[in-house]
């Protein structure tokens, strides 16, 4: 290998950020030492076990979909003043490189993804036994990370939305009683391309039942799981 | 004068030519990874199985051998936890 092979391979490494590393179940879980504050370390301790379920769910029953490495976790947005946590999922989706979708537009992909991965989640986040209505997890959070279209010749690099919104809008938004305009309207969500963010970008919801709907052909569950 | 030349003539071959090398090699390696998938779907679901077609079955190993081998995916530069969330 030459040189700049080596040179490009250790930029890559150095670039890439632990959240291109997929966990196991166990890792996907945020270690309740990482938090900062004793209401996250509540929250963690308390809900372990559903945790672990709900990481177990996605790693054996949607494995087209990635956990990162401590994805799973009550979080803050970066710059949070109060200590407002968000029970928070980072999903990196196989996505191979598809021409039709390297041709849409930046939202629209982002609205794709969101759209097809991002509200199923959501959706499973909310059902977890206790966590809804607790009234210390303030609500929820989905990220979202993809290959960019078309940008492995060069270096390759991933977009991500990283969307949050308060329990109640999410609520209402999954039970048909707030437009998708709405709650896009009220969640905090940004876009980034690598490392680069690139802010808000104008997001549209539609029905999409992918990720609860499709099997994978001839896909053989673990023994003594079930979906 | 004349060796002037020739000796700059030849630094730009020597440079060329090991630039080039590099350039190829790179390319081979760059070109060894050829990890995304065809087709439009998923990438791991055109994932092997028995290569005669019979019995067919994905197993979650499978697929993890298969993001393995993502070498781009692996790399690619992504936007660290830190810029959206803090613990």
């Amino acid at each position: 290998m030459s040189w700049l092979a080596i040179a490009t391979v250790t930029a890559a490494l150095l670039l890439g950020s632990a959240a291109s590393v997929l966990a196991a179940p166990e890792d996907a879980i945020t270690s309740v030492d990482l938090y900062t504050t004793a209401k996250a370390r509540s929250l963690a301790a308390t809900y372990q076990t559903q945790l672990l379920r709900f990481s177990e769910q996605i790693y054996h029953c949607l494995p087209w979909l990635g956990v990162t490495k401590n994805g799973i976790g009550f979080r803050q947005p970066k710059g949070a003043a109060s200590d407002d946590r968000y029970l928070s999922v980072w999903i990196s989706i196989d996505q191979a490189d598809d021409g039709r979708f390297g041709t849409l537009p930046l939202a629209w992909r982002v609205s794709a993804m969101f759209s097809r991965y991002g509200v199923d989640m959501l959706r499973r986040m909310t059902q977890l036994t206790g966590i809804a209505s607790d009234a210390d997890v303030y609500g929820f959070s989905v990220i979202l990370s993809w290959l960019k279209p078309g940008s492995d010749g060069t270096q390759p690099i991933s977009e991500t939305l990283a969307l949050f919104i308060d329990k109640a809008s999410l609520g209402d938004f999954l039970a048909k009683r707030l437009p998708a305009s709405e709650f896009t309207s009220r969640a905090t969500f940004n876009v980034f391309e690598g490392k680069d963010p690139v802010g808000r970008v104008p997001l549209e919801v539609w029905e999409d039942n992918f990720n609860s709907t499709f099997k994978l052909k001839n896909y053989v569950l673990a023994k003594g799981q079930k979906c | 004068m004349r060796s002037r030349i020739t000796g700059a003539t030849l630094t730009v071959a020597v440079l060329l030519l090991t630039g080039a090398c590099a350039t190829s090699e790179d390319w081979k390696v760059w070109r060894d990874h050829t990890t995304h998938f065809a087709s439009g779907e998923h990438g791991f679901f055109s994932m092997r199985n028995n290569k005669d077609g019979s019995n067919p079955k994905v197993y979650r190993s499978d697929i993890e051998e298969a993001r393995n081998q993502n070498w781009w995916g692996i790399y690619a530069v992504t936007v660290s936890p830190t810029q959206i969330f803090q613990n």
